[in-house]
């Protein structure tokens, strides 16, 4: 008790560092807009006292687990390192020092805006520097034990540790306000290293939602009148950081149908000229095909658009008819008098540097000649002006189209890697939530039955390449991606596992809880309803403890699997075998058909072979317990850093034990 | 049975010799008539290649076990008693000739299909003969000097795959010129001199390419029945866009012919692209080149000399990491605003990290800065004039209102390299510390001298390392609209994306942006139309026909293979009759090309589509012959 005693004092010094540096954050004013790494604002908050006062109840409790992963996963990590726990009094002493810092200092701030971060960063560093004197400098890799008695090991480490909570602090955090459709929100931290995948996990998490692939992060301005679906590759931080000082930009997590539609149905992207009704009906071979034709070869093939589209010229406010063309290297008009051939094209605007927006509402701010209009813009801008491209469309149908393949040629490969990711977090959830929920109360909204029902044989097929993020070391040394102790500890994903396989999986996959909206499944799983009370906080908070994506490193550490690139579907060699006679189409040869079976999955994770209908299942599960397993195995290779999930089973009883002391501090 | 006397003209006797008379009778095998004729030739030699030709008919005789009587031979057939491989010279995508023994018995599909394991080339169905465009007689004295590398002393193998030596088949690491071929097959050539570019066969309209569409070579017949002779030139080309299993470590000819085939087809405007993907691929060009004369060895090195290229790289990054932090005691001068009027002001500027400040002099910049400007996520464009002694950095920084547009204006040129380099990083979040500030500074000074050299010489001066007269990388159409050093710098803005690139990576590159061109892998051919009084375009691409209307250049529809449901072609009105899903029925006549090149395209792809990478090492030779060979398959 007495070490967790000590660890909450060392969590009270890491929030008022959070705090102050909140306070701290007020005082510069930002002209210019400065990427400093060390810096925890908060966004999302008109000003500071509300911030700090919605702080006050129920999101602190969330910052508090998130502050608490974070603290864990550095203690893990240094424990592991170092083997022996010989450190369960963290010396608060440590911590202390830099908040001062920040906040005597920001006077040097004023006169630059870029200067409050390296003031800041030279602050955080003194401190460390003069304590640590002996050691090595900052960047506390410090692999290598050092060579003194015992009495100077303790020290060592405890100044390790110092160094790694630095390090740590170095790293930029915004707190970040996320509105629910219900208008209710969830505040959490996110980290410069955090891809918005992995924050949509975290919600996932929180929310208790159906995670299906539309789930999303949108930014909106009201400015400006936009609003962009953030790339689930994307960090969030790094946009989020270009918002002004006084900004009303939002951050809003909502379903958007239109974000992944490209991979549902390709055939309304790439075929958009053919008749649309024979669209509608398009089977599902055929649509596999085109993805893989467009996103599977060694080029991504962006759409064929051409249409004229409506151009607000430069600072002008009259809309102009152009005709324009997509292609992979930019967006482009016809020029007036000349032909539509590649070499007289002028470039309107290429991609590297712009990203692509939704306007809203610019008839009655533009006088726009219709609503659906969209614009380009670089991402810093944030105010009206004549370096932003605005475009207008006909109808929604050709805003979509041009906004997807803007998309498409700007962010390539990744868009399908992100959908690939994000059907696999759709499936396991599925899973999960299926075990704590009777599936039958959701309602069967789905807006997308067909990609459902294939996606358990495609998170088999595809390779587990979206990963890297947690695997990798660097979030080894970092808290994200919290370890996944919770298994001993909450009895939910456990019995989730008997439940699956025994119970026989095959038609479940149909009427999964999918795509109800947020509010209502909470109710289902939890008792208190979402618009945030403090108990429910409480009952909430241990989910945080999950790592968002345990199904995810369970995939990520089976081998690869072999599938990945051979389904591209032989098409229809099929039918033409009889060439020169005119014969009817042959009998569908079955050696074509049949998407590679995910056989090579099972024996690959070195597992009985689960009974095979449903493959998803069986390999989520097992994912959920691999982990600790297959991971223990890997410290030996990389000694000096290993991953949180290392700790497993005793980390989450300390987990559990913290959150109970915890909890006890409250009543009190 | 009665014996009667064929007569054989052995081609080795030369081609004044009377024809060798033999008493033969029609039951007599052909393996027996062959043994008949090289007793009484009385040479001794390996005979083993050799087979009887069948002139009248245009056929090889090859089955030794068959009769006369079974092949219908009789006294006045006149047969040629000749080796199967024969010379050949082979124009290879990169414009050099090779002359090798190519085989002319067998189909054209196998004979691509032993060129190609001699120049050690995977997936040969993607490749195939094309007979060149006829050169103009009148500049043949130019043609003589041609250098051609020999090929044809490597001894001809049967085995599906040669082995390797030095990642090269064995048999290019017999001597140094046979290396020096190897050499030539797998790194690319430098770019070649603006008039080369312009001398060469343009093909100006949809019609012009669809005439060479329709020289490929029938692939499942001999080249000899389809009156190729000895020594004949042919083109080796690919020719079905659907490039698989790409692996840089194994495919190093097929990448480096594959990207001199697509630059060709830039260069020539073979496909059409825009002036932006232009300027691209020029730099790309100029980067490949650089990268693969500095990087003389394949494409791919080992692993290990990877491992430790990238630990030295590691080192340099922490060496530099602590050499280079800052540069900064630079002055440059700066003028806010485009609009002021003002002319530029001094100041002292300091690089530091992604951000520039800047002081009122170098005394004051220990305090506060006039102003900070963090130059992550910026533009940066170059405006320089050596010849004028103009170094121009134009910056425009994003802000929440715009972008601030921002000029610096360097002394010299040793300043702006530095500077515009700095820039170029810090645009992309690095700072000065990052690896490839050196780099980055020594491809800006090659671009500057670049611009001075082809501004003296008028673009004739022959390419050294440093500089490349960028007329060199651009299609003709730009020779006229821009002077060569108003290319430069357009160049290297694009060039600026790609410098860092390795030569793979920058072959690949190429290859994607090649390959995501709208027009990309389509093959013309002008057919009629059933029921269509006009000529009209068919594009046969990858996974899809498309209609084109000539007048206009418009396509008029496409449609996809995988609603194909059965193709044939009526080979005695030369009709091609096509059916898709939904009762949509096409007919048309080849008006450019012989039928059989459209139906060879259309199951030539089919054929693609169908490999998978479970039988990927094994060709279904079988497959492709029905899926392409018409009559023959039958």
């Amino acid at each position: 008790m007495d070490d967790i005693d000590a660890m909450f004092t060392d969590l009270l010094g890491e929030m008022d560092l959070l705090t102050q540096s909140l306070g701290q954050e007020t005082v510069p004013p930002a002209p210019l807009p400065s990427t400093d790494k060390e810096v925890n604002y908060s966004i999302g908050y008109a000003d500071l006292n509300e911030s700090l006062n919605e702080l006050e109840d129920c999101d602190l409790d969330a910052l508090m687990a998130d502050l608490v992963a974070d603290l864990n996963a550095t203690e893990e990590k240094f424990a592991a390192q170092k083997e022996v726990l010989k450190v369960p009094s963290l010396p608060p002493p440590d911590l202390p020092p830099p908040p001062k810092g920040l906040s005597t200092h920001p006077a040097s701030s004023l006169a630059s805006p870029a200067s409050p971060a390296s003031s800041t960063s030279s602050n955080v560093s003194t401190p460390a520097s003069s304590t640590a004197s002996p050691l090595p400098p900052p960047p506390p890799q410090v692999p290598k034990p050092t060579k003194e008695e015992m009495e100077a090991n303790i020290k060592a480490d405890k100044i390790k540790l110092a160094l790694e909570k630095l390090k740590e602090a170095k790293v930029k955090k915004l707190v970040v306000k996320v509105l629910m459709n219900d208008g209710s929100s969830k505040t959490l931290m996110v980290d410069e290293r955090q891809t918005v995948r992995e924050v949509l996990d975290n919600l996932f998490e929180k929310t208790h939602c159906d995670c299906n692939v539309d789930w999303s992060l949108v930014e909106t301005n009201p400015d400006l009148q936009l609003e962009r679906t953030f790339e689930d590759h994307e960090n969030l931080v790094e946009p989020l950081s270009a918002w002004t000082r006084d900004s009303e930009n939002k951050v809003l997590f909502q379903e958007r149908g239109e974000k992944y539609e490209v991979f549902k149905n390709p055939q309304n992207f790439y075929l958009w000229k053919k008749d649309k009704n024979a669209l509608k009906d398009m089977k599902d071979k055929d649509k596999e095909l085109l993805i893989q034709e467009n996103f599977c070869g060694t080029s991504i093939i962006v759409p064929d658009l051409e249409g004229v589209m409506h151009l607000k010229e430069d600072g002008k406010k009259s809309w102009k008819p152009r005709l324009f063309q997509l292609r992979a290297s930019g967006i482009y008009y016809v020029p007036k008098g000349k032909t539509k051939s590649s070499r007289d094209l002028i470039c309107f605007v290429q991609f590297d540097n712009v990203n692509v927006y939704y306007g809203k509402d610019f008839k009655g701010k533009y006088k726009a000649p219709t609503d659906f209009c969209f614009f380009l813009k670089h991402p810093q801008i944030q105010k009206e002006s004549q370096y932003i491209k605005y475009l207008c469309c006909d109808d929604a149908w050709s805003m979509n189209l041009w906004v997807t393949g803007i998309r498409i040629a700007k962010y390539g490969a990744s868009l399908y890697e992100n959908y690939k990711t994000a059907e696999k977090a759709a499936v396991s959830s599925v899973w999960t939530n299926r075990s704590s929920s009777t599936p039958s109360s959701s309602n069967p909204s789905t807006p997308s039955p067909t990609i459902k029902a294939k996606s358990p044989s495609q998170a088999n097929g595809h390779a587990p390449k979206p990963q890297q993020g947690p695997v990798s070391v660097d979030f080894g040394n970092v808290p994200p991606p919290p370890p996944p102790p919770p298994l001993s500890v909450f009895p939910h994903p456990t019995p989730p596992l008997a439940a699956k396989s025994s119970s026989k999986p095959a038609a479940p996959q149909r009427h999964l809880p999918t795509n109800f909206p947020p509010p209502p499944p909470a109710m289902d799983l939890l008792p208190p309803p979402p618009p945030p009370p403090n108990e429910d906080d409480a009952l909430e908070a241990p989910p945080d403890f999950l790592p968002p994506p345990p199904p995810a490193i369970g995939f990520g550490s089976l081998p690869p699997p072999p599938t990945f690139n051979s389904p591209p579907l032989p098409p229809p060699p099929v039918s033409f075998r009889g060439v020169d006679q005119s014969l009817p189409p042959p009998p569908p040869d079955p050696g074509f058909l049949p998407p590679p079976p995910p056989q090579p999955m099972f024996t690959g994770a070195g597992a009985p072979p689960p009974p095979p209908p449903p493959p998803p299942p069986a390999a989520v599960p097992r994912a959920a317990i691999r982990p600790s397993g297959s991971v223990k195995k890997m410290p030996p290779a990389p000694p000096k850093r290993t991953t949180p999930s290392l700790q497993g089973g005793d980390g989450g009883d300390f987990m559990s034990e913290l959150m109970l002391a915890m909890n006890k501090k409250r009543v009190h | 049975m009665a014996a009667w006397d064929l007569s054989v003209t052995v081609e080795d006797l030369g081609s004044d010799a009377p024809p060798v008379t033999l008493s033969v009778d029609s039951g007599l095998h052909v393996g027996g008539v062959i043994l008949k004729l090289v007793e009484k030739t009385q040479i001794k030699r390996d005979w083993s290649d050799h087979a009887l030709w069948w002139e009248q008919k245009q056929r090889w005789l090859l089955r030794t076990a068959w009769t006369l009587d079974k092949y219908g031979i009789h006294a006045d057939a006149r047969l040629v008693f000749m080796p199967q491989h024969k010379p050949l010279r082979l124009g290879l995508p990169n414009g050099i000739t090779l002359r090798l023994r190519a085989c002319f018995s067998s189909s054209v599909f196998q004979t691509v299909m032993g060129i190609c394991r001699m120049l050690n080339i995977r997936h040969p169905e993607e490749l195939s003969l094309l007979q060149p465009v006829e050169e103009k007689k009148k500049k043949k004295d130019k043609n003589s000097a041609e250098e051609i590398y020999d090929l044809t002393e490597v001894p001809l193998s049967s085995a599906s795959r040669p082995c390797l030596y030095n990642g090269m088949p064995a048999h290019f690491a017999d001597s140094p010129q046979m290396e020096a071929i190897y050499k030539m097959l797998s790194v690319t050539q430098p770019p070649p001199a603006p008039e080369v570019i312009a001398k060469q066969y343009r093909a100006a309209s949809v019609v012009d390419k669809a005439h060479i569409h329709g020289r490929w070579l029938d692939s499942s017949r001999c080249l000899l029945q389809q009156g190729i002779q000895e020594n004949s030139r042919l083109w080796l080309r690919f020719k079905y866009f659907a490039f698989y299993d790409m692996e840089p470590k194994y495919d190093v000819v097929r990448l480096t012919q594959l990207y001199e085939q697509a630059r060709w087809a830039i260069l020539l405007e073979d496909i059409d692209c825009t002036e932006e993907e232009m300027m691209l691929f020029g730099a790309l060009q100029y980067h490949i080149s650089k990268v693969s004369q500095s990087e003389p060895q394949m494409l791919s090195s080992s692993a290990a000399m990877d491992d430790l290229e990238s630990a030295l790289q590691s080192l340099e990054v922490k060496m530099e990491g602590e050499s280079i932090d800052d540069m900064s005691n630079v002055i440059v001068c700066f003028r806010p605003k485009r609009m002021t009027l003002k002319g530029y002001k001094q100041y002292w500027f300091k690089f530091q990290d992604t951000s520039i400040s800047y002081f009122k002099s170098k005394e004051e910049s220990i305090g506060e800065p006039i102003q900070q400007i963090n130059l992550k996520g910026c533009e940066v464009a170059p405006d320089v004039n050596v010849t004028a002694q103009k170094f121009l950095i134009r910056l425009l920084i994003p802000a929440p209102e715009g972008m601030n547009e921002v000029y610096l204006r360097c002394e010299n040129e040793q300043q702006y390299a530095q500077w515009m380099a700095g820039c170029r990083l810090a645009s992309k979040g690095k700072s000065l510390a990052d690896s490839s500030f050196q780099s980055e500074i020594q491809s800006i000074r090659s671009f500057l001298a670049m611009q001075k050299t082809s501004s003296g010489t008028h673009g004739n001066a022959p390419a050294n390392d440093e500089s490349i007269n960028t007329h060199s990388l651009v299609s003709p159409r730009y020779h006229k609209k821009y002077k060569a050093k108003q290319l430069t710098p357009r160049i290297l803005d694009a060039y600026q994306n790609v410098a860092q690139l390795s030569l793979t990576d920058a072959v690949m590159r190429f290859l994607q942006i090649w390959q995501a061109l709208p027009d990309f892998g389509l093959s013309y051919v002008v057919v009629r139309f059933k029921g269509s009084r006009k000529d009209e375009v068919l594009g046969i691409g990858p996974n899809r026909l498309i209609r084109i209307d000539l007048a206009v250049g418009d396509v008029v529809k496409t449609w996809r293979y995988n609603n194909m449901k059965q193709w044939n072609v009526n080979w005695d009105i030369r009709q091609v009759a096509i059916e898709f899903e939904g009762n949509i029925n096409i007919a048309f006549a080849c008006v450019t090309a012989d039928c059989k090149i459209v139906h060879e395209f259309i199951g030539g792809y089919i054929f693609m589509s169908t490999r998978s990478r479970a039988k990927s090492d094994t060709l279904n030779e079988e497959l492709f012959h029905k899926l392409t060979g018409g009559h023959e398959a039958l």
